[in-house]
């Protein structure tokens, strides 16, 4: 393993393909969290828009229609969560649990049902989501090439929805009314805001981008959809939100972290087995947490002192 | 008169309140089951006669029934104790699967009787997951790393260490099969031991007139011990729960941590012992699975069969009484029985029972009665009388 630039490069993109589903749900967890929806089913969320736009896409085979119904799966899951925390005053928890629970049921009975197996499907005939074409960089800077390569439309548009979401919400009165629903429903409602409707439609409208990132899984890099494709990536994106403060700018910052332990799972494959090294994206985000605590409490310690 | 319809009114409807919930959440999702069995084209009511058949049709089945619910009783149990001090800790998953790989390596590895063994292994099972339970808990009390992201994680870990370690380290000597991922199997003295219910049944006096039934029925039962340990854990945490100081102050804990400080509760002390006891439990649960059916650690036994989940469904139908946990973990793990059952004999994926159980679950996490009740306000009231009339 040697370090060159070409090799850096190559975990720059695969840190870039771990990142972008992660992303795309944390900006989702934002404006759950912002909007008092404490949303543990992202992770069930995930798994059946994968599922549903991974179905769309082998059985119909029209990229536009498979990433739709992938995204109003998505909202409307996310919907189902938010109806039952803000208007039935469901646990939380408990709620969230229960379409992770149910998801798993659902998306393994379907592949059962629909694709007669258990596990994987893998048809090599379903095209993923179309690639953006760099090939005019390569012969001029083949690194940045390589840094790029293979991503999808989806992977940039991660990116811009971060910035989107930073303009909605704190640069509109929209995204301003949101925000002061998180801090202070009950001052929000003295306003004359209609609260309960904002807590239910933002999260509904966000649960889109988990869609994107489900279309991400299971059309993204590979074509495939296998049990628990989503793999704790819910979890961790309810971590990763913890820690960027619910900015959506921080957000790329955080869930970068959490793609580079991915990536360092997938580069390290040759010096340890890959058992352990699938636990690195788990310690890490339980570690980062920690660490995050640790160092801002410091900083409040010594502001206090001073 | 009215009076007294008024007074066995007021009982019925506490009765309601309790049981009413769970029965409504059961049989609704049991209809959304059915009419996903509907268009996937299977007949639900056959789907759910085989179930029940598959479930308690004989002896066998029964058993095979008990010796299943008895993890998911377990895990229901470190549920109760956790979730009612307030601590919505996820982690039974990750408990239970290193109480289960510590229980397999130390009845395989170490010399002795049997009994020594499965004791010890008891013990370190038990060790373990409480510790594990407890480093969650003082990531929570330390760096105030949330419990659901703790213990989610921390499943995940456990499961792949201990597929590491099944794979790499302990893997079963005698195994020729390159893709067996398991330990080795316990000898015979090494394992809980079985009831031997048919030997009773038979035993009964001649003159009984249902003896020839029951006999034929426990022909093939075949339920290990570790059921009925669990049945006597169940009224051991009940009276620690209900009947006990500690159980009252985790409670308070648990309604409102401030007043249970001011009223004199050690909120650090607290946690840590709730913690220790949740994944105590949680991990004699993975140990009971080993020793008293499986008899190895297989890769991803308890990953993928999910039994910290069902415990914690039945824990949530059961508003953390343990034993209502016990029966609703009864009837889950029916649920999975019958559903493997259904799987083999009319080739339904017995994931249906996955989405009932997410079903069930969502519509726990609603006073749906309250709900209910809340809108027909001045119908109950009058109805309620007329009903108290009629039973008198």
């Amino acid at each position: 393993m040697t370090l060159s630039a070409d090799y850096l490069a190559q975990v720059f993109n695969t840190t870039i393909r771990y990142l972008t589903p992660i992303l795309l749900i944390t900006l989702c967890a934002n404006i759950c969290s912002k909007s008092r929806v404490f949303n543990i089913g992202l992770e069930g969320t995930l798994l059946s828009s994968a599922f549903f736009a991974y179905l769309v896409q082998n059985k119909v085979g029209n990229i536009w229609l498979a990433v739709s119904v992938g995204m109003l799966t998505g909202m409307l899951f996310t919907f189902i969560i938010a109806l039952f925390i803000v208007k039935l005053n469901g646990q939380p928890m408990i709620v969230g649990m229960a379409v992770n629970t149910f998801s798993q049921g659902l998306t393994t009975f379907l592949l059962q049902t629909i694709f007669h197996t258990k596990g994987v499907v893998n048809d090599v005939k379903v095209t993923g989501l179309p690639k953006v074409n760099l090939t005019f960089l390569e012969e001029k800077f083949p690194i940045v090439y390589k840094m790029f390569s293979k991503l999808t439309a989806v992977d940039y548009l991660a990116f811009v929805l971060a910035i989107v979401m930073f303009i909605i919400l704190y640069r509109t009165v929209i995204g301003f009314r949101i925000r002061c629903i998180g801090i202070n429903p009950e001052a929000a409602k003295s306003l004359g805001l209609r609260v309960d409707r904002y807590r239910v439609i933002a999260p509904t409208l966000s649960g889109c981008m988990i869609g994107l990132a489900g279309c991400l899984l299971s059309l993204g890099s590979v074509t495939m959809f296998m049990q628990d494709i989503s793999a704790a990536r819910g979890y961790v994106a309810l971590a990763a939100n913890n820690l960027c403060l619910g900015h959506p700018l921080g957000a790329i910052a955080s869930s970068a972290l959490f793609g580079f332990t991915k990536a360092l799972s997938q580069i390290l494959q040759n010096v340890a087995p890959m058992q352990l090294l699938e636990c690195i994206p788990y310690a890490s985000t339980i570690a980062a947490m920690a660490i995050y605590y640790a160092v801002t409490t410091r900083k409040h310690k010594k502001r206090k002192a001073l | 008169m009215s009076k007294n319809g008024k007074g066995s009114g007021r009982t019925l409807s506490g009765l309601l309140d309790a049981l009413g919930q769970p029965v409504i959440a059961v049989l609704i999702s049991f209809l959304i089951g059915a009419v996903i069995l509907f268009a996937s084209g299977y007949n639900p009511l056959t789907a759910y006669g085989t179930m029940i058949t598959g479930a308690f049709g004989k002896g066998f089945y029964l058993s095979s029934t008990l010796s299943r619910a008895t993890p998911i009783i377990m895990g229901g149990l470190a549920v109760c104790i956790a979730w009612r001090s307030g601590y919505e800790c996820m982690g039974g998953e990750g408990q239970m699967i290193f109480g289960a790989m510590v229980s397999a390596l130390i009845c395989y590895y170490m010399p002795g009787p049997g009994i020594v063994r499965i004791l010890v292994a008891f013990a370190a099972a038990c060790l373990v997951g409480a510790l594990y339970c407890m480093f969650s808990g003082w990531l929570w009390h330390r760096f105030k790393v949330t419990f659901v992201i703790s213990t989610l994680m921390l499943n995940y870990i456990a499961n792949y260490v201990c597929s590491y370690l099944t794979l790499y380290v302990f893997r079963d000597p005698a195994s020729t099969d390159i893709n067996a991922t398991q330990t080795g199997k316990l000898i015979e003295s090494a394992r809980i031991g079985r009831i031997d219910l048919p030997g009773l049944v038979n035993s009964l006096p001649d003159g009984l007139p249902f003896k020839e039934g029951l006999v034929k029925y426990f022909k093939g039962f075949n339920l290990h011990w570790g059921f009925v340990i669990t049945v006597v854990l169940v009224i051991l945490t009940w009276v620690l729960l209900k009947k006990t100081v500690f159980g009252y102050r985790s409670r308070m804990n648990g309604l409102n941590d401030r007043f249970a400080l001011y009223g004199g509760v050690a909120p650090v002390k607290m946690l840590y012992v709730v913690m220790f006891l949740s994944g105590a439990a949680a991990a004699l649960g993975g140990s009971f699975e080993v020793l008293g059916s499986k008899y190895r650690y297989v890769d991803q036994m308890i990953f993928s069969t999910g039994y910290a989940w069902s415990g914690m469904v039945a824990a949530l139908l059961a508003n953390f009484d343990p034993f209502g946990t016990m029966f609703a973990s009864i009837l889950l793990a029916a649920l999975a029985t019958g559903g493997a059952a259904m799987q083999r004999s009319a080739g339904i994926p017995i994931e249906t029972v996955k989405m009932i159980e997410g079903v069930i679950m969502l519509l726990m996490s609603v006073k749906l009665l309250r709900l209910f009740a809340f809108r027909h306000k001045a119908k109950t009231t009058a109805t309620a009388d007329e009903k108290g009339g009629d039973e008198e």
